[in-house]
């Protein structure tokens, strides 16, 4: 195999991978979002996608690639908590290489009941994501006082939603 | 578990960086200061353990928020953006 063909295979052959939440996904290497330090509750998964569904609207889900099984409603807290700006901790920076604010972006959790009736959002740990090196990490705001369960307002639920 | 003995000001090494000394002992209270790299996050564990619950609470969401439990196609979220520069007034309204 010739050196140009290796380089091809290398950053421009995109992937697929089938996932039962959401079926067969096409991605590059450079869509993959790592989180170095895994997430909490799943420390081992490093490497995800962020997916959306047209019906969604805001949401985004976190797809591990590595558990095809596990899979995490989030969304931009700015939809639904427009006056959320918290204070990002030293060590988050320092860990992620953030130099300027538009280097990063905000997810937080959401836990969805299972009639789908209720909605909380997890204000005290937001994932903050690199988006130039697209590194991530989910960053524990102590002493904030955010909820890790904020209800989210039926209202805003539902503009977000759709 | 490894157990170790220590004196208020007495501190014990994590590997080369990390340092927590006592600091105070009273009663059944014990206060901790702990000296780490400033990319190492230090949490009460009770708090690192309801964030992992709450993960975990997460994953197992309905298929979809809507409630769907067949698969919903999905493509790579385009919306990863800069949060938006603060607005002091409500012109978002």
């Amino acid at each position: 195999m010739s050196l140009w063909m290796e380089q091809t295979m290398e950053t421009a052959q995109p992937m697929t991978k089938e996932f039962p939440r959401f079926g067969e996904c096409a991605f590059a290497p450079s869509d993959v979002i790592e989180f170095p330090w895994g997430i909490p509750g799943f420390p081992n998964l490093r490497r995800w996608l962020a997916l959306s569904v047209e019906s969604q609207g805001s949401f985004v889900w976190l797809q591990s690639i590595e558990d095809v099984q596990i899979a995490l409603p989030t969304a931009d807290p700015y939809f639904m908590f427009d006056d959320y700006d918290p204070k990002l901790p030293a060590y988050a920076a320092e860990a992620l290489g953030i130099e300027s604010p538009g280097d990063f972006t905000l997810l937080c959790v959401l836990v969805v009941t299972e009639n789908a009736h209720e909605m909380t959002m997890n204000l005290f740990a937001p994932v903050v994501v690199n988006l130039r090196t697209r590194k991530a990490r989910q960053i524990v705001l102590e002493n904030s006082g955010f909820s890790v369960r904020q209800p989210v307002p039926r209202k805003t639920e539902s503009e977000a939603a759709r | 578990m490894l157990v170790l003995s220590r004196k208020i000001n007495q501190s014990i090494m994590i590997g080369d960086n990390i340092r927590i000394v006592v600091v105070a002992v009273d009663r059944d209270q014990v206060k901790l200061g702990i000296e780490a790299p400033r990319d190492v996050s230090v949490h009460r564990s009770e708090i690192y353990e309801e964030i992992q619950r709450t993960n975990q609470t997460a994953a197992a969401s309905p298929g979809s928020p809507a409630g769907k439990p067949e698969a919903v196609p999905a493509k790579l979220a385009s919306s990863l953006r800069p949060r938006p520069a603060r607005k002091k007034s409500s012109d978002e309204h």
